[in-house]
């Protein structure tokens, strides 16, 4: 049942090749859903294991039953050769098995030190060590060639800096089997290459990874072997260099997606926004024009200044300087509230922190923005709530029972469909997203891409910010390139390389992380 | 439409519905039991007695639960009581109207929801702290207006209006009834009731989406304040004096009936119908206590095990779903 003890200390390097967890057959029902179909599959040590699927194929109930999160149904898992109960976390733990979750699930309130040694404390006569523990947990971090200090608190670094300290944590505990779930989806790019060189390094000490992504060109990047799932089904398992990005496309979704980033070119019409040297908190001297029609892509790093100036334009932040005018007459956006007056709408990039009331109804979160338009002497129409939240849900093909489902038991892409499909009830003019896609599956993606397509006609124009540069390189008429909080150059649709606009957007630092496309 | 899809579409409707019931089924199975094991639970009198009872804190639930649904807290409630009942028994023995008495009165309870308001969303100052502080200085604030002694009110037809009845029914609960309604409506029917709900499941989310967060959390407080308000009102008219030390507790028994009642103390869940009966439930409780002779002291006991016993089963259903 329980693990041997040798477990506890850190992993022999196993000659590659050798299989070092087995599932046989292992299966996965919950009331009502058959979540995973029996599933064989052997991962071998020291390989990068990647596995992909739209959301809800059944990714994330392989890694619950992997860590021992979830009982699984029936099947056998086989652990260096013997059968595992692996039926808690401790015990998938004990065996060398750790995960890295899609969201940081660390104590934002303690230090970074604090929380790579939590459970694990360093201490003497009862008393902890915090002086040893910060300079143990600084030396890991260097280490791994991250540049970030152990002694502050975690709350206080970037998401996606935390996710680099999930990371650090996961690799100190002896293990052998590390699971990284969505790892990047709120990494920059540099984030991200830090993390990819700390994976292949792992490996390269006989550590097994599985390595779960939306992104194809990650998959590609780092993995040996990759596996599909699709309706819980584990439906092909192929090495790397033997497929290609359609194949798995085609064996994700049983359907073959010619474009992911279905562009449709509309003719600009009226200048909807124009923000005239726009300067304020994080950013300055920004001027953008948006109009009717059309797709103004934000590019950069995530700190470059291109959420702050959104959020500023959107009446978060005040601005220090500069115009903003609203279809060509200068306006004072003092407050979201003047900003919605206006017609402007904002996905916000944390869909949970921002965009949702998760344990609120789908039909309460769509009409949010409209409650007022749907009362009439301070009495809600009933009938017009209904309707116009199942106009949305139809409209969007928002996947929920009815409703009257709460927002939290919807998938991601989902809940991302209920973000849009607010405004879009509201009759915005402009609409903001930020990192629309993080964490959305190819499926999924495509659908919010074509929902795009459908503003545009209906006279809308669209600011889009991304760190994902593939996605405002193909979908954006006009990219602006944010650095360092300040607007540094500016292009049309597809007439600048991946290379140059990564250039412009790291500049000084020179970092030559482009070729990967 | 077949019936299975009409079955399948408002699950969590028919949930909430089925858990009023049971509550009410709890309910009327305590006064089933009641009426069997005493002689005198099911006499007009006792009735009327226990209706009174459970009135002041049913008015007083609904209240909290408004502010509870925002994510916030009122732990002034009781003291509010205490301290209108001093406010309006002053006024009147001041030779004031009634009316213009009690309606003073009203305001000084919006005046103390419009602070709290403002310590919230002007100071930041977390609900628990501005609440807990004015918990403290009202009942302060009361003694030293009254040098501690208990002010008696001269006025007949003030005394009169919690003794009458109408159609049989104390108008105390009369008033329970008078505001429950417009709470329903305005809890459910309007936007400004999706609002209280929407800041308490994501602040950030609600602001986004263009509802006046701060305007929001000021309105909880106020009527809360104002029912505490009414409630003061109600209570010096049935005692019949003023006094500042009145109404202790109140605030734990308005809260405890309110999640008896199946409001979230983590905001964003609650009803009107669930903290009414929750109080009815707190109040039959005592009232049988003290109907079958159990000391008063194992009162509190029970009420604790059962307020533990209520809300872990609640859970369990909620979770069960």
């Amino acid at each position: 049942m329980t693990s041997t003890a040798q477990d506890l200390h850190p992993a022999p390097t196993l000659a590659p090749g050798r299989t070092i967890l087995e599932l046989n057959g292992l299966e996965k029902r919950y009331p009502g859903t058959h979540a995973l179909k029996p599933v064989h599959l052997a991962f071998k040590a020291g390989e990068i294991h990647a596995i992909v699927g739209e959301n809800g194929a059944g990714k994330s109930t392989l890694i619950k039953l992997l860590t021992g999160v979830m009982p699984r149904t029936s099947g056998e898992v086989i652990w260096e050769g013997k059968p595992t109960a692996l039926a808690t976390p401790h015990e998938a733990m004990a065996l060398g098995i750790n995960a890295v979750h899609q969201e940081v699930v660390l104590c934002r309130h303690l230090t970074v030190a604090a929380n790579m040694f939590l459970g694990e404390e360093e201490s003497r006569f009862g008393l902890l060590q915090q002086r040893a523990m910060v300079k143990d947990a600084q030396k890991i971090i260097d280490g791994l060639g991250f540049d970030l200090p152990a002694h502050v608190m975690l709350g206080d670094l970037t998401i996606g800096q935390q996710q680099l300290i999930a990371a650090a944590r996961a690799t100190v505990r002896g293990t052998k089997f590390l699971i990284f779930d969505e790892p990047t989806a709120y990494l920059t790019r540099k984030e991200a290459d830090q993390l990819f060189e700390l994976i292949r390094r792992l490996k390269g000490e006989g550590v097994t990874i599985i390595y779960i992504s939306h992104r194809m060109e990650e998959v590609f990047e780092l993995a040996d072997r990759v596996s599909v799932l699709r309706d819980g089904t584990l439906v092909g398992t192929r090495n790397i260099a033997e497929t290609d990005e359609p194949e798995l496309v085609k064996l994700m979704i049983n359907r073959s997606i010619e474009q992911i980033y279905h562009k449709e070119h509309f003719t600009p019409g009226a200048t909807i926004v124009e923000t005239k040297n726009l300067s304020g908190k994080g950013f300055e001297n920004v001027s953008v024009t948006v109009r009717a029609g059309e797709i103004v892509g934000l590019y950069g790093l995530i700190g470059a200044g291109r959420s702050e100036f959104v959020t500023t334009l959107y009446g978060r932040h005040r601005k220090s300087a500069g115009q903003i005018l609203w279809q060509g007459k200068e306006v004072q956006v003092n407050s979201e509230h003047d900003a919605i007056r206006l017609g402007m709408a904002l996905a916000p990039e944390s869909r949970r922190d921002q965009g949702l009331c998760l344990n609120l109804p789908v039909g309460m979160n769509l009409n949010l923005p409209i409650y007022k338009r749907i009362s009439s002497n301070f009495l809600i129409s009933g009938a017009k709530e209904k309707a116009e939240a199942d106009r949305q849900i139809a409209d969007l093909r928002i996947k929920t029972p009815t409703r009257h489902a709460l927002a939290s038991s919807l998938s991601g892409g989902n809940q991302q469909k209920i973000v849009i499909g607010k405004w879009l009830a509201h009759g915005a003019k402009l609409f903001i997203f930020d990192e629309p896609t993080v964490g959305v599956d190819v499926g999924t993606k495509a659908e919010i891409y074509r929902l795009f397509s459908t503003l545009l006609s209906k006279g809308a124009g669209i600011i889009l910010i991304s760190s994902y540069l593939p996605e405002v390189y193909e979908l954006a008429d006009t990219l602006h390139v944010f650095r360092r909080g300040k607007l540094v150059a500016t292009h049309g649709f597809r007439t600048a390389s991946h290379e140059d606009i990564l250039g412009q957007a790291l500049a000084e630092k020179q970092e030559k992380s482009g070729g990967q496309k | 439409m077949s019936t299975e899809a009409i079955a399948a579409e408002k699950p969590k409707r028919n949930f909430n519905a089925l858990f009023g019931l049971t509550l009410l089924g709890l309910l009327l199975l305590m006064w089933i039991v009641l009426a069997v094991a005493t002689p005198s639970f099911a006499t007009t009198l006792n009735i009327t007695n226990l209706l009174r009872q459970g009135s002041l804190i049913a008015i007083l639930a609904v209240g909290q639960t408004f502010v509870i649904i925002t994510g916030g807290i009122d732990l002034s409630v009781g003291a509010v009581v205490g301290f209108t009942t001093v406010i309006v028994a002053l006024l009147i023995n001041a030779g004031w109207p009634i009316w213009a008495a009690v309606l003073a009165t009203l305001l000084v309870g919006i005046a103390i929801g419009l602070f709290h308001g403002f310590g919230i969303v002007k100071m930041g100052l977390p609900p628990f702290i501005i609440t807990l502080a004015t918990m403290t200085s009202l009942r302060g604030i009361g003694l030293l207006m009254t040098n501690g002694n208990s002010i008696s009110i001269n006025s007949d037809s003030f005394q009169a209006f919690s003794r009458g009845s109408l159609a049989g029914i104390p108008y105390l609960f009369w008033m329970v009834i008078l505001v429950a309604i417009p709470s329903y409506i305005f809890l459910h029917h309007t936007r400004w009731g999706r609002y209280l709900f929407s800041v308490g499941s994501n602040a950030e989310a609600a602001r986004l989406s263009g509802v006046n967060v701060p305007r929001t959390i000021f309105m909880a407080y106020v009527l809360s304040g104002l029912l505490a308000a009414i409630v003061g009102v109600l209570l010096a008219s049935r005692i019949g004096i003023g006094n500042p030390t009145q109404g202790d507790t109140y605030e734990l028994q308005a809260i405890a009936s309110s999640v008896i009642g199946g409001t979230s103390l983590f905001g964003a869940i609650g009803s009107v119908h669930g903290p009414l009966i929750g109080s009815f439930i707190l109040s039959t409780i005592n009232n049988g206590a003290n109907l079958l002779n159990v000391n008063t002291f194992w009162q509190r006991v029970i009420t604790g095990l059962l307020i533990i016993v209520i809300v872990y089963f609640d859970g369990l259903r909620r979770r069960g779903k």
